[in-house]
């Protein structure tokens, strides 16, 4: 097998969330003495991002991609045996997410969740019709470095704004990002409150939370 | 149709495309959808049968404004002794071989 | 070079040429194409709505003689409720505001639906429900439906008995997530059909399952099963609504006769919509609020065509705001409501909006 079908085997079994053959590339890799590195980035990682892309088409659902998940994290955990401690993963960035307070609509704010964390983050979810004092404090306590705020309702949406202010006066809004979604949510909207980013979709907020972590 | 506020939704839809409910016979177009599946083109082909009319008349307000007061089947502006409501239904029942529900309750209480 | 003052996604103006607007509507048509596997629409479609976007006037409409049926759902929230729900707080009953839509807007159906909307909350209620429908069915002659959502979520953790898959799957809890949302799909099923029973007894016309699938595909599951039993055991029109343009894979291998629901788009939803016994289907495109409202009518009508074609019951497609290429925005602007009604008529064929 040439590295690049290796690759190619690596993302392969990623879409297809078959762990064994994921554990099995992974294993070959470390045998042709591949740097474990590149083979994540250019094989697992890839697949990863296919897999996120399916299921924004909705050619691939919830479940399966909790298992291609799972596939990837257990071929890392064979790759990352022989990499040099300075070199192990590192989680992408710490998130603090939930609905805003007054809203109950939670199904889309689990599934952006659920994504980020098989992107790598750590992520707090606070469910849903969260009193806003309570984004502030949890991202205190774990240090976050991402916000993400949802909201369905145009009277929901105010909140996004309110915690904003919140955050200032707290004084922790220069050390975090901050994300809104939800489906009144707007690109207009996240200008005018001052929020760092705003995402149409799952898909689409994890590759925000990846741009705003890498700065 | 869906969300929206009053003059942003059912208002500007029924400006631009609408049959025009009781005002002409978008709800007798509706009652063939709605009853025997129809789709638009046949509903309005059986309507207007029915009525001895143009597909194109069914949504002329001028026309179905005279017709239903004429037939009694509910007129949209407010016309004294015209039939209303459940009268209305089950003339509009009668005239397009209909069983609406309400009516069929009413006439099963009268027994 | 001149041009034409038209809308995003989200509402606000935008200046484009006519070849930008040409643009979107290919890229439009070829992205429902390419996601729902369908026909792109025509280049002869693409000039009518390029042209339809180019034009000045503030307010389109169909030809004369293509006027579809009109269906409001939402009850008529609208009306007499708050923000949340596009409402404009007018202080009218129910019934009265049903009559203003029946009388003043010229709706050719109409329902009655409690303001929570779901069909969990309606149960405990229903004999104040059906008291309503009773009452609003003597003052109306327009067809009758009562119109409540599925809304699956409501049967999880906190509001109801069963576990939250949306706790459970980022646990990688798959088997526990599945099996409590197959769980509560039997009791959304249920409220369903004891619901739309207790509306035929006390004389309404029809029952309308509104935003479907909106919890994804078991929640689209309990919608066919209650379906097919309510056309089985009453006289009722059905309507089901659908919430989102794919059914969402929330569980992701269960089927109706046979096919698998999740990832399903509008033109095979219908068909299982029709098999189950329902009489009127309600397909929902989404809207991009990062798109031109060209780019979002053009895919819009491209989906509610292959369903129209695919469909053999009437279709009534949603054209709300953020569904149907209408912008997601409060004050939906009346130039982008009336083309993305037409473009759904005309070139969508949609027996209905």
């Amino acid at each position: 097998m040439t590295q690049q079908e290796l690759f190619d085997a690596a993302k392969a079994a990623v879409v297809a969330a078959d762990e064994d053959q994921a554990v099995a590339v992974a294993q070959e890799a470390v045998a042709m003495g591949l740097d474990p590195v590149r083979v994540i980035a250019e094989g697992f990682t890839p697949g990863m991002r296919e897999v996120g892309d399916l299921f924004e088409r909705g050619t691939m659902f919830l479940p399966e991609v909790i298992i291609a998940s799972e596939a990837m994290v257990a071929a890392v955990a064979v790759l990352e045996a022989h990499l040099p401690a300075d070199k192990k993963e590192k989680k992408a960035g710490v998130v603090v997410i939930g609905t805003i307070e007054g809203d109950v609509h939670d199904i889309g704010k689990g599934i952006v969740a659920t994504l980020m964390r098989v992107y790598g983050f750590e992520v707090h979810d606070l469910g849903r019709d969260v009193p806003l004092v309570s984004y502030v404090q949890k991202a205190r306590e774990v240090d976050a470095t991402i916000i993400g705020s949802s909201a369905l309702m145009t009277t929901t949406m105010m909140g996004q704004k309110t915690l904003e202010k919140l955050l200032k006066e707290a004084d922790i809004r220069d050390r975090v990002r901050t994300m809104v979604g939800g489906a009144v949510v707007t690109q207009y909207w996240a200008d005018k409150i001052g929020a760092d980013a705003y995402a149409e979709n799952a898909q689409e907020a994890v590759q925000k939370a990846l741009e705003l972590v890498a700065g | 149709m869906g969300s929206g506020d009053p003059f942003g939704m059912p208002v500007s839809h029924s400006l631009a495309s609408g049959m025009g409910g009781i005002r002409t016979a978008g709800d007798l177009v509706a009652r063939m959808q709605l009853h025997r599946k129809m789709r638009l083109p046949e509903a309005k082909a059986f309507v207007a049968a029915k009525l001895g009319l143009s597909p194109v008349e069914l949504s002329d307000e001028v026309v179905m404004r005279e017709l239903r007061e004429e037939l009694d089947i509910g007129v949209i502006t407010s016309v004294p002794g015209a039939s209303k409501a459940l009268a209305a239904k089950a003339r509009i029942g009668r005239l397009l071989d209909l069983k609406i529900n309400s009516v069929e309750i009413l006439k099963e209480k009268m027994k | 070079m001149t041009t034409i003052r038209t809308r995003m996604g989200d509402g606000h103006a935008v200046e484009m040429t006519a070849d930008e607007i040409r643009s979107d509507v290919v890229a439009g048509t070829e992205d429902a194409a390419d996601r729902g596997r369908i026909p792109a629409l025509t280049e002869q479609e693409c000039d009518w709505l390029v042209e339809l976007f180019c034009r000045s006037d503030r307010v389109v409409g169909v030809d004369q003689g293509h006027e579809v049926v009109l269906t409001d759902d939402g009850s008529v929230n609208a009306l007499y409720g708050a923000q949340s729900s596009s409402g404009v707080g007018v202080p009218v009953s129910r019934e009265m505001g049903i009559r203003v839509y029946e009388r003043a807007f010229c709706m050719d159906s109409m329902e009655v639906g409690h303001p929570d909307y779901s069909f969990k909350p309606v149960r405990p209620i229903v004999a104040l429900e059906q008291q309503a429908m009773e009452s609003t069915l003597l003052s109306t002659i327009v067809p009758m439906y009562y119109g409540a959502m599925p809304n699956l979520a409501l049967y999880a953790r906190p509001d109801g008995p069963f576990p939250n898959p949306a706790d459970l799957l980022p646990m990688g809890k798959i088997d526990e997530a599945r099996a409590a949302q197959e769980e509560a799909g039997e009791y959304c099923f249920r409220d369903m059909v004891y619901v739309a029973k207790k509306m035929w007894e006390v004389g309404a016309d029809g029952i309308n399952f509104d935003t479907t699938a909106s919890a994804g595909d078991v929640e689209f599951l309990a919608t066919l099963r209650a379906v097919e039993q309510v056309a089985g055991s009453t006289g009722l029109t059905i309507e089901v609504g659908m919430a989102a343009e794919f059914v969402l894979g929330m569980h992701g291998k269960v089927a109706y006769q046979g096919t698998r629901l999740a990832g399903l788009y509008p033109h095979e939803q219908v068909k299982l919509v029709e098999a189950a016994g329902a009489h009127v289907f309600g397909p929902v495109v989404n809207t991009n609020t990062r798109r031109s409202t060209a780019w979002n009518v053009s895919r819009a009508a491209t989906f509610v065509k292959a369903c129209s074609e695919a469909a053999t019951i009437p279709v009534h497609a949603n054209v709300g705001i953020g569904v149907g290429g209408v912008p997601m925005c409060e004050t939906p602007p009346v130039s982008m409501v009336t083309r993305a009604g037409v473009a759904m008529v005309e070139i969508g064929k949609a027996d209905g909006l």
